[in-house]
């Protein structure tokens, strides 16, 4: 693997990434507390959890993907609504009582951004070239 | 619900550049790197709405098909735009009406992710590129990384009626159809890449 080659997207895109990451969060975690019960089995609220952000994040897709890109949407839309879902869904089946639902609508939010910041420096690494054979030019 | 790819292809037209807008901010200008490296007589397989046609350089001699009817109809639009040289023509890439060596490079954008039979369309590539030519691909394949390979799973389960598949080996199919790999680079994690082969 080479060194990551200089990024060109436009500065909105960027700022747009944030922005559906933490739209993505915070609406998985409204669903979910919506959805949830506070005495529910925490396997079957992590299950549901996990479902019921999919689903948000496949509605999502399709507002989100013509602003700013399929697969940077997909991405982390994905793992926002899978993994936090199953994450708020376990916490809701807890302390529903003991968590407000601005605390839990800040906690999906955040969650949203560290997904996006972890996915973004993941593509900073795998980004540029993975082969190419000595007469092939280098384009930078 | 649209059956055969020429049909599916007709109802995305409506939507391709609405749904394609975001992305081609973010990738326009590593298309336009790729481009560079066009030579001679090229053929671009699936031009789709022609949106990418702005990339190409501009003494570029090309021919630009495409399997559906209404996304020529509307890359003629794009064509006119873009000036140079270029024809379109409605065929499928499995089945080219070139004669065998006819062109010097061979490119496509996003292509290979919805041509039903890959590996049968590239060896038509192959056969209508001339020896030493080039081919040139900018396509989002399967990624490496199981997280990331499990969401391409899962997502071409519900896109592959209405749309392409996410989760294709492309640089598998390219080797398998008898190029020689030049380069392979990543444009977005290792999911969209930017191929060069050689015949």
């Amino acid at each position: 693997m080479s060194a990551p080659t200089q990024v060109t997207e436009p500065h909105v895109s960027r700022v747009g990434d944030y922005l559906a990451g933490a739209l993505t969060g915070a609406l998985t975690a409204f669903a979910v507390r919506a959805t949830i019960g506070p005495q529910w089995d925490m396997v079957l609220a992590m299950l549901v959890g996990m479902a019921v952000g999919m689903l948000v994040h496949m509605t999502l897709l399709l507002l989100l993907i013509p602003l700013l890109g399929t697969f940077e949407v997909m991405m982390p839309g994905a793992i926002i609504g899978m993994y936090g879902g199953m994450l708020f869904g376990m916490r809701d089946a807890m302390q529903q009582a003991y968590v407000p639902m601005s605390t839990a609508l800040e906690v999906g939010a955040l969650f949203g951004l560290l997904v996006v910041l972890g996915i973004r420096w993941w593509d900073r690494q795998l980004r540029g070239v993975v082969f190419a054979r000595p007469h092939s030019p280098r384009v930078s | 619900m649209p059956f055969t790819a020429r049909e599916k292809w007709d109802w995305l037209s409506l939507t391709y550049d609405l749904m394609t807008f975001g992305e081609d901010r973010r990738q326009g200008a590593e298309k336009r790197r790729l481009f560079t490296k066009v030579q001679g007589r090229t053929l671009l397989v699936a031009v789709g709405t022609g949106n990418d046609l702005k990339y190409l350089p501009p003494d570029c001699k090309l021919i630009a098909i495409d399997i559906s009817p209404r996304m020529i109809q509307r890359a003629r639009i794009n064509a006119r735009r873009a000036g140079g040289n270029i024809r379109l023509v409605l065929t499928d890439a499995e089945r080219l009406g070139f004669a065998d060596q006819a062109f010097d490079t061979v490119l496509t954008v996003c292509t290979f992710c919805s041509i039903p039979n890959p590996v049968q369309g590239l060896q038509e590539l192959y056969r209508v590129l001339k020896p030493g030519g080039t081919l040139l691909m900018f396509e989002h394949v399967r990624s490496k990384i199981g997280l990331f390979a499990l969401i391409l799973d899962f997502m071409t389960f519900l896109t592959r009626k209405f749309g392409p598949d996410l989760n294709r080996d492309t640089v598998g199919s390219v080797l398998q159809a008898g190029f020689r790999l030049q380069r392979e680079e990543n444009v977005y994690l290792d999911i969209v890449k930017a191929i060069e082969a050689v015949k």
